[in-house]
């Protein structure tokens, strides 16, 4: 782990492997640091922020083997496997679509991180037979509740944009509520399953 | 109550924002010159968060009851029809059926209104809150001249620089070509990276200095995405990510190294 500067009230910890950034994310969240007010994992790096007070020595990395186990059950989430782009997965992963809706509803998840707009969480855990490159033209719309896969990430969309993902199917999940605490569903560190219906 | 009558220039209702929320995907949002809006309310007797009118010029405002109003921010055309003038910086009390205008910005790019008991509501309708126990203020405030030099510390990836590019931020002037609530761009002499890898997308942090692959940077501001894939050479000192926010466009920002 490095510590890179980023002001008197911010410091960005930068690993080499996703785990030990999902590991030692939730450990300083957790960890009751005096003067912390955010903890933002991304694909390599750790950014916190803090009031000007947190003593950046306590942030010491988490052993990436040793992830505490999450507290709550998992959050599922119900897919109608119908989206634009199942047939083109199947067809390029070489799988039958049954077979792919199995696999994709088979993994247990977890949100590694969230970006891209509010409540838009990275979940891996997805077998690698799933694991594509986005596609080579963003569609400039992707409807809300879109799930979706890219790379070795799964996303579902909290409300309508622009997209790059492969689209899979369709949830009503609410990804996104501001009266809700934490406001986003799938928080980094939340467990999560997919169940077709 | 008070009718939108116009907006203006992006106009909206907000008040300090949300920290903590970019774990979740969610910049602070709120005002981009959060000490402004602090000023504003404090002037009116509210909560320095409280929720008041951000504007670019072009908002008018019909009050249907009296209320206690201050403007703060960019110095602004403001004209009152119905009521006494209400000055940069000094609470006024305007009667119900009063209009108030507030015109052409003529220093900095977002000016504030603060409504005594704050303003909330959805549309054109804003609905004035309960009044404060907190006194207003009795004088006005001082004007805050807009700094044009903004305070940068050295940002997490100042090393995919060249030792000049750091001294060329600190020396040359930059012209700012675009504003809006997401961040600042400028043109100036660029910034020349080291290297040219791409860089996995990693946390922004509101006052950054983001450094796209033309070398011309990019500060970000209240509504910035939460994560970026460019390199963030520099960010600036909280105290002055409002002014950056205040640089109406074409105008000329320098960098002073922070202590």
């Amino acid at each position: 782990m490095r510590l890179l500067p980023y002001g008197p009230r911010a410091v960005l910890a930068e690993f080499s492997t996703l785990a030990e950034v999902m590991a030692s994310s939730g450990a300083w969240r957790n960890g009751h640091l005096a003067g912390l007010i955010d903890v933002v994992p991304a694909a390599r790096t750790v950014l916190v922020v803090h009031d000007g007070s947190l003593d950046t020595a306590l942030l010491v990395p988490a052993d990436a083997q040793d992830v505490p186990m999450p507290t709550g059950a998992a959050t599922t989430i119900d897919v109608d496997y119908d989206g634009e782009d199942l047939a083109y997965v199947a067809a390029v992963c070489g799988l039958p679509v049954d077979e792919l809706i199995a696999l994709h509803t088979g993994a247990v998840y977890t949100s590694a991180f969230c970006g891209f707009m509010p409540g838009f969480s990275y979940l891996v855990g997805s077998p690698p037979a799933l694991h594509l490159p986005r596609r080579s033209s963003p569609r400039t719309r992707v409807p809300a509740g879109s799930v979706a896969i890219a790379a070795e990430f799964t996303g579902v969309y909290p409300r309508e944009s622009p997209g790059g993902w492969h689209l899979l199917g369709r949830t009503d999940a609410v990804l996104w509520d501001d009266a809700r605490d934490p406001a986003a569903l799938l928080p980094p560190g939340a467990t999560v399953r997919f169940r077709a219906r | 109550m008070i009718t939108v009558e116009s907006w203006g220039i992006a106009g909206s209702v907000l008040g300090g924002g949300h920290a903590g929320r970019a774990w979740l995907g969610q910049s602070r949002g709120g005002a981009l010159d959060r000490a402004a809006l602090a000023l504003a309310n404090r002037l009116v007797g509210n909560a320095e968060d409280g929720a008041g009118v951000e504007t670019s010029g072009g908002l008018v405002l019909a009050l249907h009851q009296a209320a206690m109003v201050a403007i703060t921010g960019a110095l602004a055309d403001v004209v009152v029809s119905g009521g006494p003038a209400v000055g940069w910086g000094s609470p006024v009390v305007l009667p119900a059926g009063s209009r108030l205008r507030i015109g052409r910005l003529l220093d900095g790019a977002r000016c504030y209104v603060a409504v005594r008991g704050g303003v909330h509501g959805a549309g054109d309708e804003l609905i004035v809150g309960p009044d404060p126990a907190v006194p207003a203020a009795t004088e006005g405030a001082p004007r805050r001249p807009l700094q044009t030099t903004l305070r940068v510390w050295p940002g997490p990836r100042r090393d995919w620089f060249t030792a000049s590019a750091w001294s060329t931020l600190l020396s040359t002037p930059f012209t700012v070509t675009a504003t809006s609530r997401v961040g600042v761009r400028l043109a100036g002499a660029p910034l020349v990276p080291l290297r040219h890898q791409q860089l996995p997308s990693e946390g922004l942090l509101e006052g950054a200095v983001q450094v796209p692959p033309d070398g011309h940077p990019i500060l970000m501001l209240a509504d910035h995405p939460t994560t970026g894939g460019y390199p963030v050479i520099a960010v600036i000192d909280d105290a002055d990510v409002g002014h950056a926010a205040q640089a109406p466009l074409g105008s000329t920002l320098r960098f002073a190294a922070a202590r």
